[in-house]
């Protein structure tokens, strides 16, 4: 019952958030000098009665207050509205979501399953030649941009023409059998996660490290040291249970970034994800798409949090009594 | 001991990776070495297709080399993808490509003539206002119905002149405010009838036609709906074609699959029904960088190819399975303009500082820029000598383009005559100052992110300072460059381009008469009914009224060699050069007939893959 007051309690506090989001987005995007009706103004085949048309049918004709009461009342109803080439934002996004999805979950997935692990054992191995190793490592990852390990590994793929030049799918996708199809995108899929999977790996496992390495300092692991616990008790009952905290903090993050977080690798993969839609969206300026991504963008985060939080008022019992 | 095995470790696998890469260009190649591109200017001439008549039905023969069948055709498409696959509703180049594959017109035009031939009619005759055209007879949609005058009657009456869709091609056939009238005289014939004579309607008559029994019921529910008629999430079934190819596959951000139509009307001299390609691919590739590496990692069939790349390709097609095909120069032209604009806006303020109104309504003085900008120079720095020096406002492989507009070279001993001329001077440090002591001054616009026009800019900068002007040279964000063209008119001088139609002249009025929405060099508000043209805009105003309503060639040849030749001496626009259109193509493509106006894959129901 106490969470559940506490869930509603934070929803409430997400919503003047949500407006402030909104608005200052909005009026950046309106207020901004690009015109969305630029390109066909410059088209000498586009009459003057065109023109008007789309300035009419974009609301653009009207000021802007009037145009940000007309999003924000069809966005509570649910309704997204239309792009400007007219159509539905909604399907737009359908459209690309699964992908971006089965991109993140993927890297998301690996990083945690090998990330965690690496760090317990750096930490376990302080100072030995495998945690030096695992530095090493960790610091390349972090060190290389995102952008340039992208096109670094589009190079290779063309010289060797051992992995496609982009994309999800092969040309003769639909030829395929459903195995074949797997393979095809597994294939596909191998450099972009590759790129995120170094990239996060690198930044998990050195927090992993960080906290179970802060954990064994403490005082409690020397007590229960003391008390003759078996080693395999101190670090796998005591110590690991106090270092996962604030990783779960981080799965906050990390389920944000879900759906933004890879839009650059995206870009230079061409990977069909929302990435590249909202970047087209930006440069001609899609108020309705752009401002649905924004949101979602918002939503993400503070969802996130939320879960976060949960998550740590169910494992950790200090926070349960301070704050609900 | 460990430590060695490492080195041996990573020689292995650096010799191992070093032996699956594929070759690439040796160091030292010469990276100007395009001269050798440049005459391979002439291509073999392309068989016209004739009507031959089997079976009761018109089909067209090919008449090229017979083919085999089978085989994909994967070619690319830069930016988001289409956004329709309807003809009526495309307002961008991608969606109309895309939609244009699937539906063919009563004409197209003949890719080296540019006159216009019969598709899906089998003849046409024009007798004054009339058109008459004959349909083939025998001819199906994808699904099995014939094809018909109702449905050309239908096209043209329900959709173009209700104004369904977008209606760029409707406002382009009012003539006084009327429209042409379509009508039916028997199954296979329709009579076309213009208000007036008006020759650009001949080229009209290469718009899609629409297969009634599909677009009839879209059409009764109103104009919003066939907004969404045929978008990009139709199901692939709904399409109904009539061209060589129909909708197969469409992948958001990835690719559109076509397949062929069964029921095409083109067959080879066997008998056959083309084309000879079982699919048809568009990748949709985010931008030029990731088109060149697919085409180089093999998943690209052809390609369009710019600058640095040209030579690089060049050198490469010759241990590769590729060639190189130069069509010539490009369609769009690429200008120099000066703000001739010598209103108030409703402030009561000009729109353009007086002085420098000025100077740039001084003929002489943007004869001496002309005369000042180095084009021989620009063509060989920026695109790479694959290019070609423009002085006329049509472009260089237009069939109106007046050939006896000479070129000529930069002149800068001339511009400073012409300059004396109009009481300019120079002080010691060589500034140029006007009669009234004012140094002269102006900013220089493009937008920015244009590395070409940002190129032109820097040289137009240099070159102009060797006259003693100042020039501060501003790329800008391209949506405000058009703010500042179309609306607020505040601006000095500015680099853009414009496309243009290298068949019809026409399609320039907006930009040459004076109360044209693009006439950016003098425009004026909308609304604005004062007089206040130059003799020369008068003129223009007077050529393209009259030149629209001239039917035969020869009599338009000299209304638009005379506007031409207004240009060519009054410069409101400095033209610079024309980029060539450079493509790529693997050889195991056969019957390829690269044209200037046709591009090279025009014939694309004759191409075939040689096993």
């Amino acid at each position: 019952m106490e969470i559940i007051k506490y869930i509603l309690k934070r929803i409430l506090q997400a919503i003047p958030l949500l407006i402030i989001v909104s608005m200052i987005s909005f009026f950046i995007i309106r207020l901004s000098p690009v015109d969305p009706l630029a390109e066909l103004r410059l088209n000498p085949s586009v009459s003057q009665e065109t023109l008007q048309k789309e300035t009419q049918r974009l609301g653009l004709d009207k000021p802007i207050i009037v145009q940000y009461g007309k999003w924000a009342k069809s966005f509570i109803k649910g309704d997204l509205g239309v792009t400007s080439n007219g159509e539905q934002v909604s399907t737009k996004l359908k459209e690309r979501i699964p992908n971006t999805l089965l991109l993140t979950t993927i890297v998301i997935f690996l990083t945690w399953i090998v990330g965690i692990p690496l760090g317990i054992v750096a930490a376990l191995n302080w100072k030995s030649n495998l945690d030096r190793i695992l530095t090493v490592l960790t610091s390349i990852g972090m060190a290389i941009p995102s952008f340039f390990f992208a096109v670094l590994l589009l190079i290779f793929a063309v010289k060797t023409g051992w992995f496609p030049v982009g994309g999800l799918t092969s040309s003769d996708f639909l030829e395929k059998s459903l195995f074949g199809q797997i393979i095809d995108i597994v294939h596909h899929l191998i450099l972009p996660v590759t790129v995120l999977f170094t990239l996060s790996l690198a930044g998990l496992q050195r927090q992993m490290r960080a906290n179970l390495l802060d954990v064994l300092d403490s005082d409690y692991v020397k007590f229960a040291r003391a008390k003759g616990l078996s080693e395999f008790d101190v670090i796998y009952k005591h110590a690991l249970k106090n270092a996962i905290n604030p990783m779960i903090t981080l799965l906050g993050f990390e389920f944000a970034g879900l759906l933004s977080g890879a839009a650059l690798t995206e870009y230079v993969f061409q990977y069909p994800g929302l990435g590249r839609l909202i970047l087209e969206a930006v440069m001609r300026s899609d108020i309705n798409l752009v401002m649905a991504s924004l949101m979602m963008g918002a939503i993400m985060l503070v969802l996130g949090n939320l879960i976060a939080d949960i998550l740590l008022i169910i494992t950790d019992p200090r926070i349960r009594r301070t704050n609900v | 001991m460990n430590k060695l095995g490492y080195v041996v470790l990573l020689l292995v696998a650096g010799l191992f990776i070093h032996s699956c890469v594929n070759v690439d260009l040796p160091e030292d190649y010469d990276k100007n070495k395009t001269s050798n591109i440049k005459s391979e200017k002439y291509y073999r001439e392309y068989p016209t297709q004739l009507n031959v008549n089997k079976d009761g039905v018109d089909y067209l023969e090919s008449q090229a080399p017979i083919g085999k069948f089978g085989g994909t055709l994967v070619a690319s498409t830069i930016g988001e993808g289409p956004k329709t696959f309807n003809p009526f509703n495309s307002k961008d180049n991608i969606s109309s490509t895309m939609s244009e594959v699937m539906y063919d017109g009563l004409l197209a035009t003949h890719p080296t003539t540019g006159l216009p031939v019969p598709k899906l009619a089998k003849d046409f005759s024009i007798n004054g206002n009339d058109y008459i055209v004959h349909l083939r007879k025998g001819l199906k949609w994808s699904d099995g119905k014939s094809i018909t005058a109702d449905d050309v009657v239908f096209t043209w009456n329900n959709i173009i002149f209700d104004g369904f869709g977008n209606t760029s091609t409707r406002d382009s056939m009012l003539i006084d405010g009327q429209l042409p009238t379509v009508t039916k005289v028997d199954d296979y014939t329709v009579k076309f009838t213009t208000p007036k004579p008006f020759a650009p309607f001949i080229r009209n008559l290469s718009t899609p036609i629409a297969p009634k029994h599909v677009f009839e019921p879209a059409v009764k529910k109103g104009k919003e709906y066939f907004d969404g008629f045929m978008s990009t999430n139709t199901p692939v079934d709904k399409f109904v074609t009539s061209g060589a190819f129909r909708l197969k596959e469409y992948v958001p951000a990835q690719r559109v699959v076509y397949e062929r139509n069964p029921n095409y009307y083109v067959i080879n001299k066997r008998g056959e029904k083309l084309p000879y390609l079982d699919k048809l691919v568009y990748l949709i590739v985010g931008d030029i960088n990731n088109e060149v590496l697919k085409f180089e990692g093999g998943e690209l069939d052809v390609i369009g190819l710019q600058g640095a790349n040209v030579s690089r390709f060049k050198e490469m097609e010759k241990y590769s399975d590729f060639e190189v095909y130069n069509m010539g120069p490009s369609t769009g032209t690429m200008f120099l303009t000066m703000n001739l604009n010598n209103r108030k806006d409703a402030k009561g303020k000009y729109y353009v500082n007086p002085t420098k109104q000025r100077w740039f309504s001084d003929r002489n003085f943007r004869q001496a820029i002309d005369y000042t900008v180095d084009r021989k120079n620009m063509v060989f720095n920026i695109a790479n000598g694959l290019g070609a020096p423009l002085f006329t406002a049509e472009s260089l492989n237009s069939i109106y383009l007046n050939k006896n507009l000479k070129p000529y070279d930069r002149d800068i001993e001339k511009s400073k005559q012409l300059l004396e001329k109009s009481g300019f001077y120079w002080d010691k440090k060589g500034k140029l100052f006007d009669k009234y002591k004012t140094p002269v001054e102006f900013d220089l616009y493009t937008n920015a992110g244009n590395t070409e026009r940002e190129a032109i800019g820097v040289m137009v900068k240099q070159d102009l300072e060797d006259l003693g002007m100042k020039v501060n040279f501003k790329p800008v964000e391209f949506n405000s460059l058009v703010n500042k063209l179309v609306n607020t008119y505040d601006w000095d001088m500015v680099i853009m381009g414009l496309t243009g139609s290298p068949l019809e002249p026409n399609g320039g009025k907006n930009v040459w008469m004076s109360d044209g929405t693009l006439h950016m060099f003098n425009q004026r508000p909308a609304g604005y009914n004062k007089d206040d043209r130059f003799d020369w805009e008068k003129k223009l105003d007077k050529i393209f009224t009259e030149g629209a309503l001239a039917t035969d060639f020869n009599s338009r040849k000299k209304y638009y060699d005379e506007y031409q030749k207004i240009a060519y001496e009054e410069k409101p626009f400095i033209y610079i050069y024309s980029p060539l259109v450079i493509s790529a193509m693997r050889t195991k493509f056969k019957n390829l007939y690269p044209s200037m106006l046709g591009g090279l894959t025009h014939n694309i129901e004759e191409i075939y893959i040689e096993r």
